[in-house]
């Protein structure tokens, strides 16, 4: 057979000897249901990721792991001390700092899951150049990794949230069980993050000059969902504050609050647990169709 | 076409070369069919920067238009420009030509791991390429390397587990497998590669070029695993610019030029026929490529 021309030989023949021969057509994307199916398959491999890549970050450090709490842990001090204690953005609230930290901290994992999720796929090129796995693998794994470095930071903000009742404008509400529901708030926000991780890296692989604009979009985003001031205190119109309080991101910030927080602001509402869990998976299944569609196109330069 | 700079002569000494295998292997049914694929790689932002008409024009519309100029230009070049072959279990197929001939980029697009423009290709089972960027992720060590490529290829923590001292041996990289790829040599590289890649016995391998790299001693391993896997009714293909290493390792050879096939057939004609065109080349002076032969 080697060296046999093909010429005559028509496409509808060749495609005809594949499927007697049981080949399958290379870079057609599977269907949905296989596709879910590898991707759970994979679980190790995002787990293995996503704590490759958290070891790597820190890897060239003196302080190495350590940084993973102080970078948040002083992320919070600055803002503590610039809107809180210069600036006086308190009024309104019993518990400012408890509020400012709780924002910061639930605001930047949703940026570094936005941002690694964005970039998951140009990343990883290399890998992807080499071997067959689910695509969607990558921005699933990078914002794993958002999630293990996460849990140590939960830490420090409760910690601070303990440690707020030192300051004298400051009314710390106790600990009760409404705490508990800081497990569910992180749940539901880290499934929309993996949505929105999915979304950005199909766009992304397509649209690499999303890479200068995200960081403006995740400006504007963390003043509209008020991580470091309260929307129904300083915004009057009410369409308007509702849209900003009912938006996937400042919802999420509002349910940790809430299980955190005695703030009367900020009650326990059922009404917001419901939205919470509608966005987030809305966006996590409308994220992984979306992603899925171009499965077969990425790695293409 | 990634790989121009890093595509290396090496000269092979004959004694070092393993056999061919004497016995002719019985052809299975096909393995690879591959039906007018045409790859375009998309070159986003270079590309000839348009006249900018001087004379009356404010300095801001120029600025505006050399701006527009620069922004939305996106270049096509064509690597692959519509090849058609059929492979068979138990066949390993050369391929040659000279640098930028689409070599790599037919593999990859074989490989089904660079999305083609048109055209269909159908394969058995699951590929496996062994590219010229040897490491999967530089800064991890061999260790993380080789539990992520067992991941990526669907093998259990267990199964990696299992296999990873064999990994290890047969790579022969030693202690070193605690180190970041980025520290290793091309050479060490290239032989974790080929050992992960190889550790899950794949329908279709690709070998661009991995096996230049490597010593003596190990290209007689690797041999011996291409064998198995041919053996195994398994489909090698083989990518390199020395004719010794392809007339040893394989049995037909494809030509490929400028994206299109010259010539496919036995190895040693097709061999034959492109020694006398580069021959041709050079004492014509037209030749600054490299072209072992």
């Amino acid at each position: 057979m080697a060296g046999t021309s093909h010429a005559g030989v028509t496409s509808e023949h060749l495609a005809d000897l594949a499927a007697q021969s049981g080949l399958r057509k290379v870079g057609v994307r599977p269907p949905l249901g296989t596709y879910i199916r590898e991707t759970w398959r994979r679980r190790d491999f995002a787990r293995y990721m996503a704590t490759s890549s958290i070891y790597a970050e820190n890897q060239n450090t003196f302080l190495g792991q350590i940084w993973t709490i102080l970078n948040p842990a002083l992320n919070a001090m600055v803002y503590v001390l610039i809107f809180g204690i210069l600036l006086q953005t308190s009024r309104g609230l019993e518990n400012f700092i408890g509020f400012i930290v709780i924002g910061t901290f639930i605001y930047r994992f949703f940026s570094d899951s936005a941002t690694g999720g964005a970039k998951s796929i140009a990343k990883n090129l290399n890998l992807v150049r080499s071997l067959h796995f689910p695509r969607a693998v990558l921005p699933i794994s990078a914002v794993l990794a958002q999630f293990a470095s996460l849990v140590p930071t939960v830490g420090v903000m409760v910690f601070f949230v303990l440690m707020s009742g030192i300051f004298p404008s400051v009314t710390f509400g106790g600990v009760d069980w409404e705490w508990l529901l800081l497990v569910p708030a992180l749940v539901l926000t880290y499934l929309f993050c993996t949505g929105v991780a999915l979304i950005l890296a199909r766009v992304m692989a397509s649209l690499p000059d999303l890479d200068n604009v995200l960081p403006f979009v995740l400006r504007v985003l963390m003043y509209g969902s008020g991580v470091i001031f309260s929307i129904d205190h300083f915004v009057r119109d009410p369409v308007l504050s509702s849209i900003m309080q009912y938006q996937p991101v400042a919802i999420y910030l509002d349910l940790a609050r809430q299980a955190l927080l005695a703030e009367p602001t900020i009650p326990l509402v059922g009404l917001k647990w419901a939205v919470g869990a509608a966005w987030a998976v809305g966006t996590l299944v409308v994220g992984f169709i979306f992603f899925w569609r171009a499965e077969a196109r990425y790695g293409r330069e | 076409m990634s790989s121009q700079d890093a595509e290396i002569d090496f000269e092979i000494d004959a004694e070092d070369l393993p056999d061919r295998p004497k016995t002719p292997l019985v052809l299975g049914p096909p393995s690879v069919i591959v039906d007018d694929l045409r790859v375009t790689y998309r070159v986003i932002g270079t590309g000839k920067r348009a006249p900018v008409s001087a004379g009356r024009n404010s300095a801001f519309r120029r600025l505006l238009a050399r701006g527009r100029a620069n922004a939305v230009r996106v270049t096509e070049v064509e690597a692959v420009r519509g090849v058609s072959f059929v492979a068979h279990h138990g066949e390993s197929i050369g391929i040659i030509g000279t640098n930028g001939s689409g070599k790599s980029t037919l593999l990859q697009a074989v490989a089904g791991l660079l999305p083609a423009t048109s055209g269909s290709v159908y394969i058995a089972g699951t590929p496996s390429l062994l590219g010229v960027n040897a490491a999967l992720m530089r800064k991890l060590s061999g260790e993380r390397n080789i539990v992520i490529g067992g991941l990526a290829l669907g093998l259990s923590r267990r199964e990696i587990d299992e296999r990873f001292q064999d990994i290890v041996d047969f790579a022969g990289i030693g202690d070193a497998v605690r180190l970041p790829m980025s520290t290793y040599s091309s050479g060490m590289a290239a032989r974790l590669r080929f050992a992960i890649s190889t550790a899950a016995v794949p329908d279709v391998l690709m070998i661009d070029e991995a096996l230049a790299t490597g010593d003596a001693a190990f290209r007689q391993r690797s041999k011996a695993k291409i064998d198995q896997i041919r053996e195994q009714t398994g489909t090698v293909f083989f990518v390199s610019h020395s004719l010794a290493s392809v007339r040893a390792m394989c049995s037909r050879a494809i030509w490929l030029d400028h994206g299109l096939i010259r010539a496919d057939g036995p190895v040693d004609e097709v061999a034959d026929q492109y020694r006398e065109y580069v021959e041709e080349l050079r004492s014509t002076g037209q030749d600054d490529r490299d072209s072992a032969l």
